[in-house]
């Protein structure tokens, strides 16, 4: 499992520090398997974030070297990915991080009257 | 840009992939720029974006490569750049000292050594842009 060798400790958020475009890649491949142009779409939708395709490309090998996702048999001159068991996991931890994040910050707000 | 050209340049910036990545994702790349024109997106930022992600290939250490290359690239880089920040520093100056003095002699030239008798020996003092005095 290439998330537990590299980190060396369960649960740490090995996404952190992977930037923006890697997390929303593992968000859009979490439904089900997807080659380069439906994940710069569906990501257009669910982020409205549009992702250049050298950006895309960069992470999807970053992505697969940390052993987060795997290529699948090419169709045609497509090649779709899909996210595995370690690469769901990291997900999760990376949600639940930006989850707590997000409460303390919208608690503070309501502390702070603002 | 029209069409072909827009797909020449692409292919011109696939090009500057390393070998291992083109043979990976260079004709799912080429075949993507296309898709994204014909949805709207701006040739230009898919090629700066193809141009930045060659740049970031070749400057991020990989398993394969060895350290030493991507340092090397990075220190001709700078020597180049440093080479020409020099070159252009010291012609400013040397370029407005030959048009403030038209026709200067050859002791006041820019560099040539001054000779000034100092405490009974000869001292030898070499100006970048001249002496200062007036000739």
């Amino acid at each position: 499992m290439a998330v537990g060798r590299r980190d060396g400790r369960a649960g740490q958020d090995v996404l952190r520090r992977a930037g923006e475009a890697s997390v929303l890649i593992l968000i859009s491949l979490a439904d089900g398997p997807k080659h380069g142009y439906a994940l710069i779409q569906d990501i257009k939708e669910l982020a409205d974030v549009e992702l250049g395709p050298g950006t895309l490309y960069g992470a999807l090998d970053r992505l697969e070297r940390l052993g987060l996702i795997e290529p699948l048999p090419a169709e045609d001159r497509r090649h779709p990915y899909r996210i595995t068991a370690p690469g769901a996991a990291a997900l999760r931890v990376h949600l639940d991080s930006a989850e707590r994040v997000s409460a303390a910050g919208r608690l503070r707000l309501q502390l702070g009257g603002i | 840009m029209d069409d072909s050209r827009t797909a020449r340049l692409i292919q011109v910036l696939l090009r500057c992939y390393p070998a291992r990545w083109r043979r990976r994702h260079g004709d799912e790349a080429a075949e993507l720029a296309a898709l994204l024109i014909g949805d709207g997106t701006p040739p230009g930022s898919i090629a700066w974006s193809y141009l930045a992600g060659a740049a970031r290939e070749w400057l991020t250490p990989r398993p394969g490569r060895r350290l030493s290359t991507v340092a090397c690239a990075l220190l001709a880089a700078t020597c180049v750049l440093g080479v020409s920040a020099g070159l252009l520093a010291s012609a400013g100056p040397a370029r407005a000292a030959s048009t403030s003095q038209p026709s200067p002699r050859a002791h006041c030239r820019p560099g040539s050594p001054e000779v000034i008798p100092a405490q009974g020996r000869s001292q030898v003092i070499t100006g970048v842009a001249g002496h200062g005095r007036s000739c």
